[in-house]
């Protein structure tokens, strides 16, 4: 085993970043979190058990976490960490994109590992939406990973002290209203059964036969994308894939879909795959434990009935 | 005022063949105007047609990306001109790069007031090139984009965020991606196609722009195919549900996931 290397956090205005300190704590000798955003989410964090904590300073009325991008790729640049971990989200996304200028390299993603080989760091990341795996040396400069960045922080002893550096944020931009969601947020990635829904159902009514199955299989409802984001017959936070909700159910049944790769995705940590689906050649047979090929309207109910049959 | 849209012509991994070393072969995969770019030109079309602004259509892609249904398609779908790089060795560049020579294209243009771009490309989909190009151009890069006004300031930007939504004021140049069901997508009417034909078209070389060199040095050691061997693979043509249903619900017990 080699030497373990400097890594640096990147927090965008959410302190939400367990998965990104047990990912950078697995190799790392000194944890460094850049923090831009909300002093109380620099505090979070320098209680979750980082070594040091650097804070771009209370954002002004309105700023964006985005527009603190030139100055945390200012921050890693002088900083010249050997790992930059931050969170894959479009914001996330926005802060290593100008790390990646800074330094001169690209931001990887959808990575499972980070090795080190002798004195180099090896990624291995998956390509095309999963289809193929690759490794990879980096050499000559950081390297940059956008992760999933992975629930909670939990407290951990004593919090390092939070160390406040001047930072002046882009001003084009300015947050002149917020608004939240109504409805309740879903924890779908801990649900251990889930039912997911696809572009097989005709109407939007027709959600409640979806919603006796999960009723009877004590599931929680998940969808493909274009429910969520096309027909809007479903929260968000319910569609299921690579650009959205992964999870790692005990059992996944998918009725009406098609399982295009990108959904599929999403649910490769699935123990079992169950699928409902009228095409026998659609693609998500050739990856599921149990198919079954016919109508959803026929099939749907008839499993509600044997999973409520006295035994 | 000038707004760019982005965009990618690329093939569906889901067409793709890979071997068991993972190797990847696109023979079949045809190549296509990327799922998510219209969804970024209605915008930038509906945006203009209420101010006047000129749509114009940037990419920096492989030499298909300048065969003539690329152009047509893209063309015919809301885009007032082309400025294009179109170079196989950008087939394999990695998001910082392609980062660098959009930025290099946009500089070309002069005067620009905006960048609008799909989520993200269907081949490599990891919805990075934009936000680079923002750090490229010194602007900022916002996502979840729904919609877009000008006003007598400037900008107005509606945007969804982790929980809600917001809207921003713009006072001076950003890169937005859009979410996907931003706006419908029109489809091309043969007008519009016919129209396509005649819009100007700017292929630029790749060695005429400055691109930064790579600091990063970045080795393939092994490529590999993930194996989805575990699955079991057990499909039945269900024309009796009840028997169908009972059978799977009975081998769910069995494995205990019931
Ligand atoms: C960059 C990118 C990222 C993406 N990310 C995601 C993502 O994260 N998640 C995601 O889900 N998608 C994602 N997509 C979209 C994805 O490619 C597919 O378009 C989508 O998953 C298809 O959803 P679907 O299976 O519900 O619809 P369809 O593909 O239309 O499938 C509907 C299925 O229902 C079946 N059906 C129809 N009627 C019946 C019936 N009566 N009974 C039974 N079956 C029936 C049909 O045979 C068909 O297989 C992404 C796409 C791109 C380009």
């Amino acid at each position: 085993m080699s030497v373990a290397i400097d890594t640096w956090i990147i927090v965008a205005d959410d302190a939400a970043v367990g998965g990104l300190i047990e990912f950078g704590r697995l190799r790392a000798a000194k944890l460094v979190a850049v923090v831009a955003g909300r002093k109380s989410v620099a505090d979070e964090v320098a209680a979750a058990g980082v070594d040091r904590v650097i804070w771009l300073g209370q954002p002004p009325e309105g700023t964006p976490v985005e527009a603190f991008a030139p100055e945390v790729a200012r921050l890693v640049g002088e900083g010249l960490p050997r790992v930059v971990l931050g969170p894959d989200t479009t914001a996330g996304r926005a802060l290593l994109g100008a790390v990646a200028v800074r330094c001169g390299g690209p931001v990887f993603t959808r990575v499972s590992a980070l090795d080190l080989e002798g004195d180099r760091v090896v990624l291995t990341r998956s390509l095309f939406s999963g289809i193929a795996e690759c490794r990879e040396s980096v050499d000559g400069g950081p390297a940059i990973l956008a992760l999933p960045s992975g629930g909670q922080v939990s407290a951990t002893g004593t919090p390092t002290p939070v160390e406040q550096v001047e930072a002046r944020p882009m001003t084009i931009a300015l947050v002149v209203d917020r608004r939240s969601d109504e409805g309740v947020a879903v924890d779908l990635p801990s649900a251990p059964v889930v039912v997911g829904v696809g572009r097989g159902l005709k109407t939007k009514a027709d959600l409640t036969l979806i919603e006796e199955l999960a009723t009877a299989l004590g599931a929680e409802v998940g969808c493909s994308r274009p429910l969520a984001e096309g027909v809007d017959w479903m929260p968000k936070d319910r569609y299921i894939g690579i650009s959205g909700q992964h999870i790692s159910p005990r059992l996944y049944m998918a009725v009406g879909i098609s399982g295009q790769l990108q959904h599929m995705f999403g649910v490769r940590d699935a123990e079992v795959i169950v699928a409902v689906n009228s095409d026998a050649d659609a693609p998500i047979f050739s990856e599921c434990d149990y198919g079954l090929v016919g109508d959803l309207y026929r099939i749907v109910p008839a499993l509600v009935a044997a999973l409520t049959a006295v035994r | 005022m000038r707004v760019v849209a982005l965009y990618k012509w690329a093939p569906n991994p889901q067409d793709a063949q890979v071997d068991p070393d993972g190797i990847v072969d696109w023979r079949r995969a045809a190549e296509a105007l990327s799922e998510y770019d219209p969804v970024a030109f209605e915008l930038a079309r509906s945006f203009a047609d209420l101010t006047g602004a000129e749509v114009i259509g940037v990419t920096a892609g492989g030499s298909a990306a300048s065969s003539s249904l690329a152009r047509k398609t893209v063309l015919s779908r809301g885009i007032d001109r082309l400025v294009l790089v179109a170079d196989d060795r950008l087939k394999t560049a990695d998001s910082t790069t392609l980062a660098a020579v959009l930025a290099a294209l946009i500089r070309r243009l002069g005067q620009v007031d905006l960048v609008l771009a799909g989520v993200s490309s269907v081949d490599v989909n990891e919805g990075q090139v934009s936000m680079t190009l923002a750090a490229h151009l010194g602007w900022i890069g916002l996502g979840g984009v729904r919609a877009l006004e000008a006003t007598d300031q400037g900008l107005r930007v509606e945007r969804d965020v982790p929980g809600g939504s917001e809207t921003l004021a713009l006072a001076g140049g950003a890169v937005l991606t859009t979410v996907a069901d931003a706006a419908v997508p029109r489809r091309a009417g043969m007008r519009d196609i016919l129209a396509a034909a005649k819009k100007p078209v700017d292929l630029v070389e790749l060695d005429d722009l400055d691109v930064p060199v790579a600091q990063v040095v970045v080795s393939r050691a092994a490529t590999s195919r993930p194996d989805n061997a575990r699955r079991q693979h057990v499909v039945v043509e269900a024309s009796e549900p009840a028997a169908a249903a009972a059978q799977v619900i009975s081998a769910l017990r069995q494995r205990n996931v019931l």
